[in-house]
């Protein structure tokens, strides 16, 4: 799975303006195959779309600008080796409006659904030349666990990005005494 | 599934040929409920199974869409319907002269997907994407072309056996897989015979046309190659670089494959020669253009000297032929990196037939990490493998055991000692296998192997402590005359100075591979350091512990009365090593700084803290106690009164410096140590500077801009300070 975003000045407009709506049905479905379609370079069948918004579409977001669908990201989550972990699919902001922070405000929609969820932590794959999703990530707290060679079908590798939540117990046992 | 509404039994009536049933399972005709149920299906619709999981989902393809559906894009539907419709034809033109050139446009074309099989795509879209290949026996009758395809074939068959061998294949997994293509039918020597003899037809056709084009008269005793007098000499000398080269080739993996490293030396002769001929090739790239003037098609992929398109080639067969051939169309590399390619290949291999074999197992670790920083293909690395492990031995020539006494620093009498059947002695030596084969994989697959094998070289560590103290508590002899004790002292050091190393190398592989940011530096180099100081340590103790016995020996010989305890010196390779271990404190120290005193500042995640990305960053390292009682405490407490006030009262950066100056004249005879020395004294220089430059003006001065490169150093950063 991918992750693409740049920061490109484009559009004039204002952050007030963005609509953001969790994947409310099957109206949503095309908006999202489109925005994804154009923007990323990995070929999904309707069924990867399906799996992902039928089975977790309180995950899913939709940007809207003045009834115009701008940008979305997919996500699931579930068991993973003993683990309760949030996952991103696909994360697309439309060229024009990149650089306004809807990517962002996107990916923390889902990730403080998952968080909420029980989830303790969340990963995902960028590309490693895709330096706009990379800085995005990493100001949200995720590190690069792994490169994995040649990952995308167009040989290009990728980063495992990983974000993990603070354990409670953890935080209050050992930063405690280091608080000045 | 939905329910079955037209009340059918779908199990009515078994098939006489239906699969009988099992243990298990009963098999039944599901298509009339299938067909049943399709109604209530609206198409791009999905039934959720438990088993539909993600990797189902990805794995459909939409029938008909050619961004999925690779096949529904390929022009025929079989071979048979290709090869009617003269997409491969044997001879491939009546003109003998069209006939040579449009063999050779084959030749390198097969080179450009060679070259693209081995940087990993899968055989079936490269190489057997050539129609010639995929039918052996259709060229019989044309013995240029024959030949050619038979040695490539073996030459596929050679290459493949020892990336499967080696198992490197795990990290590029489209290597290995041939399904059904004809491959295994030129495993015999004779398709060299034959190329053999096709070369010497060529070579009396070469000399030939200089005689009659000396003499002016047509010679009538040999067939010409082809009918043009005037392009002879340049068709068959471009024949013959191309025929040889697949020769030495074939030649060089046959000697490369005999066991011990017997036939390195060979090899290396067989390297020189194809080096030669590759250059011959691209030089016949000026007389293929110009004599392809004419000729029809441009070659717009450029993966043929004439600028040609070659005949008989069709990726998308294979696409429709076998399954799981990958659904995208793939691009061939040009004929120009391919022969780039095959050139750094052969530069490769090279450094690798010229290893002289060393026993020591340091020596061998070190050449496999020297050697991957040239980012050697998977192929060389295969053969590096294939030479390094065979039959369980170092260079299938030294048992183990043995290697792991020696490097222990153990006397060679030990090396056939009972000991060696101890479970956790066998357990040790194949790690000692493992970590050689890791070591040959790609930086991304090595760094995750190296991580997860800390735990086994930790647990190894604990077991053989463990046997060391029931073995002592056992013991009723002197301990320092046992051997058994001996050897398990000596096991144990080796074994945890082994362990940190592959931590260290764990943590520098980061780099490499750009999975740290600017923020993680501090922490990152924190636990470098934390991890050198061990290293030094037990390599000082397994150095220490090598002299004394060397020295008691010594002294027993010579019955001398000096003491051997007096006079001991750190050995250069820890001094080495704390030059490193200062530079990371170093860098440690001056990033907590500028992040105490707000010169950098990282990132604040609504989701978590650097508590947590700690935890990320080192979670392998932690799980393995590696090194014990390190914490993200730790970190902090070393690392929260950082500030540059009190910096250079302890220059970490002056210190490296002074021992790599030092420890120089240890190391005079060996060129990789030398160069890394230097390279720590520039960015320990550079950083030592940049220091005082920030401690003079303060911090906080706005103006002050700091960043980090690696201009100096692989993974030591050098400050940059600048005002604006």
């Amino acid at each position: 799975m991918e992750t693409l975003t740049k920061e490109i000045e484009k559009v004039e407009i204002n952050a007030s303006e963005i609509e953001y709506v969790t994947y409310g049905g099957e109206h949503h479905l095309p908006l999202i195959m489109n925005l994804v379609d154009q923007e990323l370079s990995e070929p999904y069948s309707i069924f990867t779309y399906r799996y992902f918004v039928y089975l977790w579409p309180q995950l899913s977001f939709l940007a809207f600008h003045k009834g115009k669908c701008v940008g979305t990201v997919v996500c699931k989550m579930g068991e993973h080796r003993n683990t309760f972990r949030g996952y991103i699919a696909m994360l697309v902001v439309i060229n024009s409006y990149r650089g306004k922070g809807i990517a962002t405000e996107l990916v923390t929609r889902s990730i403080k659904m998952m968080m909420e969820s029980g989830c303790e932590e969340v990963t995902l794959e960028a590309e490693v030349t895709n330096k706009g999703a990379l800085a995005l990530y990493s100001r949200l707290g995720f590190i690069r666990a792994k490169r994995l060679f040649h990952y995308y079908l167009n040989g290009v590798d990728a980063f495992r990005l990983k974000l993990l939540f603070p354990r409670l117990e953890l935080h209050h046992l050992s930063d405690a005494p280091l608080e000045e | 599934m939905a329910e079955d509404h037209t009340g059918e039994s779908p199990t009515a009536v078994p098939k006489p040929n239906s699969i009988p049933s099992g243990d298990n399972s009963v098999w039944a005709d599901l298509s009339p409920l299938i067909k049943a149920s399709s109604q209530d299906l609206q198409e791009g619709e999905l039934i959720h199974g438990d088993n539909f999981n993600l990797f189902a989902a990805m794995s459909a393809v939409e029938i008909m869409d050619p961004k999925m559906d690779s096949g529904i894009v390929s022009t025929y539907y079989s071979l048979d319907e290709a090869i009617e419709n003269g997409a491969a034809p044997v001879p491939i033109s009546a003109d003998k002269t069209t006939d040579v050139l449009c063999t050779i446009d084959i030749m390198d074309h097969l080179l450009a997907c060679e070259a693209t099989w081995h940087k990993g795509h899968s055989l079936a879209q490269t190489v057997y994407s050539c129609l010639y290949l995929l039918q052996p026996e259709r060229t019989s009758s044309h013995a240029l072309l024959h030949s050619y395809c038979k040695v490539t074939r073996a030459t596929c068959n050679a290459v493949l056996s020892v990336v499967s061998d080696t198992r490197t294949h795990e990290e590029e997994d489209l290597f290995t897989m041939t399904y059904d293509l004809p491959l295994s039918e030129d495993r015999d020597e004779r398709c060299l015979s034959m190329l053999n003899a096709v070369e010497e037809t060529i070579s009396r056709q070469l000399r030939a046309c200089k005689v009659s084009s000396s003499k002016r008269r047509v010679s009538e005793d040999i067939e010409t190659l082809q009918s043009n007098p005037d392009l002879e000499e340049g068709y068959c000398k471009a024949l013959l670089c191309r025929l040889r080269f697949r020769k030495h080739f074939y030649h060089l993996l046959m000697s490369m494959k005999r066991p011990q490293g017997r036939g390195l030396e060979l090899a290396r002769k067989h390297i020189a020669s194809c080096i030669v001929e590759i250059d011959h090739i691209r030089k016949s790239s000026e007389f293929l253009r110009a004599s392809a003037q004419e000729m029809s098609k441009q070659n717009i992929d450029n993966t043929t000297a004439s600028g040609c398109q070659p005949i008989g080639f069709d990726a998308s067969l294979n696409s429709r032929l076998s399954a799981p051939t990958p659904p995208r169309a793939i691009k061939i590399l040009c004929w120009e990196k391919a022969l780039d390619y095959f050139l750094k290949l052969l530069q490769d291999l090279d450094i690798i037939c010229s290893y002289s074999l060393d026993p020591s197992l340091e020596a061998a670790f070190l050449f496999v990490v020297k050697f991957q920083k040239s980012h050697p293909d998977l192929v060389s690395r295969a053969h590096l493998q294939l030479l390094l492990v065979q039959d369980g031995k170092l260079y299938g020539r030294d048992p183990i055991f043995s290697v792991i006494t020696k490097a222990a620093g153990l006397p060679e009498a030990t090396k056939n000692h009972d000991i060696q059947k101890n479970q956790f002695m066998v357990q040790l030596g194949q790690l000692v296998i493992n970590l050689l084969k890791i070591l040959c994989t790609n930086s991304a697959w090595q760094r995750r192997k190296l991580g997860k094998m800390l735990q086994d070289w930790r647990v190894t560590c604990v077991q053989l402590e463990l046997a060391f103290k029931e073995f002592v508590e056992a013991s009723n002899s002197p301990r320092t005359e046992n051997v058994c004790f001996k050897i398990f002292q000596h096991t144990l050091a080796w074994v945890e100075e082994q362990t940190y190393w592959i931590a260290s190398r764990f943590l520098i592989l980061g780099f490499e591979l750009e999975l740290y940011t600017v923020h993680d530096y501090c922490m990152v180099y924190w636990y470098i350091y934390v991890v050198l100081i061990k290293l030094c340590e037990k390599k000082n103790l397994r150095m220490a512990m090598s002299i004394g016995a060397a020295k008691k020996k010594a002294k027993k010989k010579k019955d001398s009365l000096k003491d051997s305890g007096m006079d001991y010196q750190i050995p250069a390779a820890v001094l080495f090593l704390q030059s490193q271990m200062y530079l990371a404190e170093g860098l440690s120290m001056m990033l907590a700084a500028l992040r105490n005193e707000h010169k950098v500042v990282p990132p604040q995640s609504p989701f978590n803290t650097e508590h947590e990305i700690f935890i990320q960053q080192f979670e392998l390292l932690q799980k393995a106690c590696l090194p014990d009682r390190i914490s993200y405490m730790s970190f902090k407490e070393s690392t929260v009164h950082a500030n540059f006030s009190t910096l250079p009262m302890y220059d970490y950066f002056k210190e490296a410096q002074r021992i790599a100056k030092e420890v120089k004249s240890s190391f005079a005879n060996d060129p990789d140590k030398m160069a890394e020395l230097r390279r720590i004294e520039q960015v320990a220089e550079h950083n030592s500077i940049a220091l005082n430059v920030i401690c003079r003006v303060g911090a906080h001065d706005p103006s002050l801009n700091i960043s980090f490169t690696f201009c100096h150093h692989p993974f030591f950063a050098t400050a940059i300070v600048k005002r604006s």
